[in-house]
């Protein structure tokens, strides 16, 4: 679909350069429309980063993308960079040394900054990136599997935005720590090394930077994500000026005694026997907030303030999260009927 | 190309829109030229969705199992599609096979309503939930004939965002797939669309995204393919076509007529019936052993292969038209599909017959031995009796008695006609299965010593080794010593684990029962001794054929036998000819893969010997409950604190015993 006979491309190619140059100072981003040019436009900004790794199935490369002309490179913060220096190849093959200038785990990003001063490389405007929205085509490009070395370019794949989506994923076992909106892409990025590749526009803007390998927690398979632009440029620009300060700050009341819990509404539920059994209600307390609002036993909560609960734990959990005074509308199922009720969370008992 | 022109139509209507819009904005003038066609797409991609979406549903499961075999199951939200307006959606089965407790369904709207599950379809993998609501907007079908190949296809679920469906781009890569099925596309299809749409160029749907694999039919087969270029969906005019059966609540299964081919070879050769199953579509319809079958629903078959297609659109309970050939003729018929076939198992009668000389006239079958509560126990029958017919058929030797019970199953009833000194005798009997037991108190049934006359000078007795040249190969074998070829002797061939052919010890263990229970034993040796060779097998059986052509072998007591790795490839020399084998004593070593059907022509008998401290224990306790569930003869011998060995002297006992009566009847 993407190639047009070459003679139209030339032909198109001209009547593009002679209408930049006939007509208005047009922006250069705006004219390029085929993968080709795409390409060419990008290329010569991506870098191969070698590092940390080898052992396991722990791969030593990942992907990176120049930002300045003195030689910041947006990454991926992953166990690659876990060194003092890391080697980088650029798009014409050259060899250089470059250290971890500053990296947010929390968005698993990470600048580098090329050691050799006076450089002037060839970068991405931090001011020209944009956003898109599910159907958006886009390219994009990674050193998956090391496939490329030394001045050959890095792998281009084509796809569209699948859509944009807020992350529960896992790394083995763990959660991601970064909660905020990612592309979920249909072309299949989930690869060693095509961390901190970058992800265009069909016309070469900046969208997104690949992440890492991941799974999705709900459904159980890869996931191909990507970091929007929008969410690390403030980031990558406070960590290149020198004025960053990670935000490693996490409020866990997990096992807080003060978290609320079922009886503080006078809920009983069934005995949690299995991972995941349903919050099916068993005893409501004579006179308690629950009674009030008419809640009855075997009534099967789904929502707690329109958060899906699927289990007695995930219950607990929501529960747990609530502050005295905070709103609470709970649904539930009674027999084929979905019934809402609201309440304000009152102050715990005991905390009086 | 049809594709290219519907979709330069397309391209055309859209781009003259654009136009429009474009006129104002002067710089880009070469969208004139070209209206970037990516562009064009692009837009065309995000406009099917958008008038598609009204139809995409968000589905939400609460509690439920947390892992379907090696499968940790979702919990995530999955998609499902609107098929009408008063509450009916359809959604991928596989979204359900947690068995929620409470399915929830999120409209298009954001509206929320509880759904059940009104039924599934396990041929299709489709599952239909129903919801109360109204004037829901069905989704538009794409007419069957207007799918082509090279057809731009939109997967899209409502997995990601509740508000926006997520969409994956591709093409339509094959029609007809899973034995004409499903539509195939290279758009990337897994757990966060299946049950979603696939969708044209225009926003109507092509078919419901699913999971499906083309040799398993398990609820999460194809799974292992999600994301990979290789995704299916049904096609939404079939889903309609079975709408009203479904919504009445019935479940749908795949329809099989019940018969096996003498070749496997989904790709070439006429479809000569090898089994037919008892009582099943093609039984009914007069099918047997030997016919080719022709057509069915009005479909030539000239290959395996085409059957599957014939079948693979129809349902248990259907009913089509078929013929085949029974020797000249050629026969119409009509069967009706079911949903399961009853595994083939003979009737057993509760006996062991007299080996008769060769020579001896033929006048019925001797009792040599009456199982305990077996059908002849409580018929009454004894040792000695003899047996001269079977449901009115005259019986003159044991073949005959044979393939007559061999057309029976348990629980029918039969009339067996007996004679007993100079009484001859009718009873009915109720025919039971075969029995597990090995009857400890047989006794060894005496081989008279040839008459001086009748030994061949050719024939060695005792230890001998026999070279094959052909194979480059040599087996060593055991000849009872008083030999006596007039009659016949049953066959043990002794496959050795790698690294050890254990001869001597097997020669010592086994040369006292091959004396008393009538028994020669061949002894192959892998050309490298560390390891069988699958290549090897031609060789193992070609010992057998080389063995039988010099003394008396009675086929129906070809045992093979074998201990760790030799058992497994005893096991898989069992399945491998089963015209050969009819028992195999496997020690210490479960089946190395699935076993064939049931074969009632060829009756296979299986006996694993196994400590219950040996590492394989588990293994080989599951390869016995497949074995039984296909309802093979099967006996288990577990040796009782004990780890990886070959069995004991005693348990051998057992297991000639088990061998002296692998012609029980």
């Amino acid at each position: 679909m993407n190639t047009l006979p070459s003679d139209r491309l030339r032909f198109l190619a001209a009547y593009a350069v002679l209408l930049a140059g006939l007509l208005v100072p047009v922006q250069s981003l705006a004219q390029v429309d085929t993968n080709e040019q795409v390409s060419q436009m990008i290329q010569p900004k991506m870098v191969k980063i070698f590092g940390a790794g080898g052992l396991r199935n722990l791969h030593s490369y990942s992907t990176g993308f120049l930002v300045s002309p003195e030689g910041h490179i947006v990454t991926v913060w992953s166990h690659v960079l876990d060194r003092d220096q890391v080697t980088v190849i650029l798009a014409n093959g050259r060899k250089e040394t470059a250290a971890v200038l500053g990296a947010e785990p929390q968005l698993d990003l990470a600048v580098l900054k090329i050691v050799r001063e006076g450089l002037q490389l060839p970068y991405f405007d931090l001011e020209e990136t944009t956003s898109a929205v599910p159907g958006t085509r886009i390219l994009a490009f990674s050193n998956m599997f090391k496939v490329a070395t030394g001045d050959e370019p890095v792998s281009i794949l084509h796809g569209v935005i699948a859509a944009k989506t807020k992350l529960t994923a896992r790394r083995g076992a763990y959660e991601v720590p970064y909660d905020g909106p990612v592309y979920i892409i249909d072309a299949i990025t989930n690869n060693p090394g095509a961390g901190g590749g970058l992800v265009t526009t069909t016309d070469g803007q900046l969208l997104a930077m690949i992440g890492k390998e991941l799974r999705n927690n709900e459904s159980n398979t890869w996931i191909n994500y990507a970091m929007p632009m929008s969410e690390l440029t403030p980031v990558i620009r406070q960590i290149m000026s020198g004025d960053y300060v990670s935000q490693q700050t996490k409020n866990d009341n997990e096992d807080n005694p003060l978290s609320y819990q079922p009886l503080d509404f006078g809920i009983l539920m069934v005995p949690d026997v299995v991972f995941r059994t349903p919050a099916y209600i068993e005893v409501v307390e004579d006179g308690s907030i629950a009674a009030e609002l008419n809640l009855r036993p075997g009534d099967l909560v789904l929502f707690v303030n329109d958060n899906l609960v699927q289990s007695c734990r995930e219950f607990r959990e929501q529960l747990g999260n609530l502050e005295a005074g905070d709103d609470l509308s709970l649904i539930v199922r009674r027999d084929d009927a979905l019934i809402t009720v609201e309440t304000l969370v009152p102050n715990k008992p005991d905390t009086n | 190309m049809s594709f290219m022109n519907s979709l330069n139509i397309s391209c055309a209507r859209l781009g003259l829109a654009l136009l429009l819009t474009l006129a104002s904005s002067t710089l880009r003038i070469e969208a004139q030229e070209s209206p970037s066609l990516t562009e064009l797409e692009e837009q065309a991609f995000k406009q099917a969705v958008a008038f598609a979406e009204p139809s995409i549903v968000r589905i939400q499961t609460v509690g439920g199992l947390d892992r379907v075999g090696q499968i940790l199951t979702s919990t995530g939200p999955t998609s499902g599609l609107v098929v009408s307006e008063d509450g009916y959606i359809i959604s991928s089965a596989f979204n359900f096979i947690s068995k929620p407790a409470s399915v929830l369904v999120e409209l298009a709207d954001g509206r929320r309503f509880p759904a059940i599950e009104v039924a599934t379809d396990r041929s299709r993998m489709l599952t239909l939930l129903k919801i109360e609501a109204e004037n829901l907007k069905p989704a538009i079908p794409v007419p069957k004939d207007e799918l082509a190949v090279g057809q731009w296809a939109i997967a899209a679920g409502r997995t990601y965002s509740a508000q926006v469906p997520n969409v994956s781009i591709g093409i339509v890569s094959a029609l007809n797939r899973i034995w004409g099925k499903a539509i195939q596309t290279d758009a990337k299809v897994s757990p966060v669309n299946y049950g979603g749409p696939l969708l044209n160029i225009e926003g109507k749907v092509m078919g419901v995204l699913v999971p499906l694999s083309a040799s398993a039919t398990t609820e999460t087969a194809g799974v292992e393919w999600y994301d990979s270029g290789i995704g299916f969906a049904i096609p939404l005019e079939d889903v309609y076509a079975i709408l009203d059966r479904l919504k009445e609540g019935e479940d749908l299964h795949p329809g099989l007529m019940g018969v096996t081919f003498r070749r496997n070879d989904l790709t070439e050769g006429e479809l000569e019936i090898d089994m037919v199953r008892p009582d099943s579509p093609a039984y009914r319809a007069g099918m047997r052993r030997g016919d080719i079958l022709l057509s069915v629903d009005e479909m030539p078959l000239s290959r395996v292969g085409h059957l599957r297609y014939a079948l693979g659109t129809h349902y248990a309970g259907e009913t089509i038209p078929a013929t085949f050939r029974k020797g000249e003729e050629v026969i119409e018929t009509t069967m009706t599909l079911v949903e399961t076939l009853i595994p083939y198992e003979s009737g057993f009668l509760g006996i062991l017959p007299t080996r008769e000389p060769i020579d001896a006239p033929r006048t019925g079958v001797t009792v040599r031995y009456v199982y305990t509560e077996s059908a002849a126990d409580q018929a009454g029958l004894k040792k000695d009796d003899r047996i001269v017919e079977f449901q009115g058929e005259p019986v003159k030797e044991y073949a005959d008695l044979w393939t007559l019970i061999s057309r029976e199953r348990p629980e029918n009833e039969v009339s067996v006609t007996f004679e007993r000194g100079n009484l001859k005798e009718t009873v009915k009997l109720t025919l039971t299965t075969t029995t597990e037991e090995i009857p400890v108190e047989l006794l060894d049934e005496f081989i008279p010593p040839p008459e001086e006359g009748d030994v061949d000078k050719d024939l060695p007795t005792g230890f001998v080794t026999v070279p094959m040249e052909a194979h480059n190969h040599e087996y060593w074998a055991y000849i009872p010593n008083d030999y006596n070829p007039s009659y016949q002797y049953g066959l043990v061939v002794w496959i050795h684990p790698g690294g050890d052919t254990m001869e001597a010890s097997i020669a010592q263990d086994w040369q006292q029962l091959c004396e008393r229970r009538g028994l020669i034993m061949i002894g192959p040796k892998a050309a490298k001794i560390g390891a069988w060779n699958l290549n090897e097998a031609e060789f193992i059986k070609d010992a057998v054929l080389d063995i039988k052509s010099r003394y008396r072998i009675d086929d129906r007591r070809i045992a093979i036998h074998g201990y760790g790795s030799g058992g497994a490839f005893a096991a898989h020399l069992a399945f491998k000819y089963r015209d050969t084998f009819r028992a195999a004593a496997i020690a210490g070593a479960p089946i190395p893969s699935r076993p064939p059907e049931n074969d009632p022509e060829y009756r296979l008998q299986l006996l694993f010997s196994c400590g219950d401290e040996d590492p394989e224990f588990e293994k080989v306790d599951a390869s016995v409950k497949i074995l039984k569930r296909l309802k093979f003869p099967v006996v288990f011998q577990v040796l009782k604190g004990r780890g990886h060995t070959y069995p004991t002297p005693a348990r051998l006992e057992e297991i000639s015993i088990w061998l002296d009566s692998l012609d029980r009847l």
